[in-house]
């Protein structure tokens, strides 16, 4: 019966929170002056809130807080602020379409670093503050050292599951504990990110690509630096050739070179991909009762719902696989140093 | 905006979103670990270790325990044995001491009896001896009075013991 009362407010509040960012996307149109039919305006809006920007809009029901214009504080034309201009000209010049996809990244490759924090990075900035007070509201211990109290008692049991079951478990007992607060931090980095993303009104920082780059880069370091520190310098690229016959090796160490890129480059697009996924799908359904029908809320929005608390098991999910996947590559490199081309590679 | 140009938007490569993400994992990776982290897994371990302890020693108290156990039941028995010993041989003593003091009693009984005896034999022998002189003199007397003859005392008398000492040595008597 709870779960059942329970199930009907997330519903409320899921139509509730649609019903004004739909209305306001509306608005949108207007402010282009152009009339738009219902499906571009809603997917417009969609597209517009997965995407990161340097407006933070809160699209919240009945609360209108107004946006926080990151442009504006942190520089609004290149040249001010954190929007360097190193080549004169270099941010307003045309991309050709070929560039279009990576326009940010062609743009700062020709000079202009736009190093200004947009949504995501205020999403996350959000979540780090959140993540904190759940920290501090989980600080409760008696005196033998036992967590009083719910957070303490979640904190806890996840770090112990991370340590036991992800560092533990893939690194080993001897070398577990010293990637153990790297791993920790990565599993309530995304967490947190992940699930602030399922609060009405926030933006999931994990959706956005350059933030799960960062982190698949600052994984690929950490592998690399666990290899070199397990095996040397030498028995690190040593161990890119392989155990094969001499004549096999070049081609085997572009196999391994290339195996080194291709895991982290996994590990990012699985995260971003199923962030972007999850909340797009969510909306889509939704938008279902302004595109089609008022009454497909009979079936949109139960669905959406389901896909919200499917949303909330993917969060944890993901930072989960993250954080194990990152554990196991960092075993693997820890591993170069104790068996030297052993039969059981892990790859 | 058309969407394909939105749909860009997102897939869209921010480098400055790349650096600030890692500023801010930086940040916090440090942070954590030296706040939270570090506190929190030394409190596990020193748990984990304390209850590895209790395990320990009340693992080896008791082993203690046990060999106590073991060295009071061995006490004990060997107590109840020392006692069962004891018993036995006090019983033993006894025993002894009893017969030593039967034998005594029944040597001391004898003595009495052999003293008797003795008393008597001797007692016997002065009456006969009595009853001797006393015959001797009863038929010295009769023989005065049949032969109305007074006979030299010292002769007839020595006569009559004569006669009364064979008299004596014959089986008869």
């Amino acid at each position: 019966m709870k779960q059942v009362v329970g199930l009907i407010v997330v519903a409320f509040s899921l139509a509730l929170l649609a019903a004004p960012a739909f209305a306001s996307s509306g608005s949108h149109g207007d402010e282009h002056g152009a009339p738009k039919d219902k499906a571009g305006a809603s997917s417009e809006f969609i597209l517009h809130h997965v995407a990161d920007d340097t407006e933070f809009e809160f699209e919240l029901p009945f609360v209108h807080l107004p946006p926080i214009h990151l442009a504006e504080l942190f520089g609004k034309e290149p040249g001010q602020g954190l929007y360097l201009e190193r080549v004169p000209g270099a941010c307003s010049a045309p991309v050709d379409a070929s560039q279009q996809a990576f326009e940010s990244l062609f743009r700062f490759v020709n000079g202009c670093w736009d190093l200004r924090p947009t949504k995501a990075v205020l999403s996350m900035w959000i979540a780090m503050g959140l993540l904190a007070l759940v920290l501090f509201l989980g600080r409760g211990r008696d005196q033998n050292g036992v967590p009083k109290g719910l957070f303490a008692n979640v904190v806890e049991s996840l770090v112990l599951f991370v340590r036991d079951e992800i560092a533990v478990a893939n690194i080993g007992k001897d070398e577990g504990p010293r990637y153990t607060p790297y791993l920790v931090t990565v599993f309530f980095f995304v967490a947190s990110m992940n699930y602030l993303g399922l609060i009405p009104g926030f933006y999931t920082a994990t959706s956005a690509l350059g933030v799960t780059i960062a982190l698949s880069v600052a994984t690929f370091v950490m592998t690399q630096l666990a290899g070199i520190r397990s095996a040397g310098v030498v028995g690190f690229f040593a161990h890119l050739f392989g155990d094969v016959p001499v004549w096999m090796k070049p081609l085997m160490f572009v196999v391994e070179f290339l195996g080194l890129f291709t895991k982290p480059f996994a590990l990012l697009v699985r995260l971003f991909a199923n962030m972007l996924a999850g909340h797009m799908v969510l909306f889509f359904i939704l938008s279902l009762i302004f595109v089609v029908h008022l009454g497909a809320s009979v079936v949109s929005v139960p669905l959406a719902t389901g896909l919200y608390l499917l949303e909330l098991f993917v969060a944890i999910l993901q930072a989960y696989i993250f954080t194990l996947l990152t554990a196991l590559f960092i075993g693997q490199g820890v591993a170069l140093g104790h068996h030297h081309h052993g039969d059981d590679h892990a790859h | 905006m058309n969407s394909l140009v939105l749909a860009s938007s997102f897939t869209d490569v921010k480098p400055g979103l790349i650096i600030w993400t890692w500023i801010t994992f930086i940040v916090v990776l440090f942070i954590l670990r030296r706040v939270a982290w570090g506190p929190l897994l030394k409190s596990v371990e020193d748990r984990e270790k304390n209850i590895v302890n209790a395990i320990e020693s009340a693992k080896r108290e008791r082993a203690e325990a046990e060999k106590l156990l073991a060295e009071q039941k061995t006490a004990v028995a060997q107590a109840r044995q020392e006692a069962a010993e004891q018993v036995r041989k006090t019983q033993a003593d006894l025993e002894k001491f009893r017969e030593e003091l039967m034998a005594k009693a029944r040597k001391e009984a004898d003595d009495l009896k052999a003293e008797a005896r003795r008393t008597i034999d001797e007692e016997r022998v002065r009456a006969v001896a009595d009853v001797r002189a006393e015959a001797v003199k009863l038929s010295l007397q009769v023989a005065e009075k049949l032969l109305s003859e007074r006979l030299d005392d010292a002769k007839h008398q020595q006569l009559a013991s004569q006669f009364v000492t064979d008299l004596a040595k014959r089986p008869s008597a």
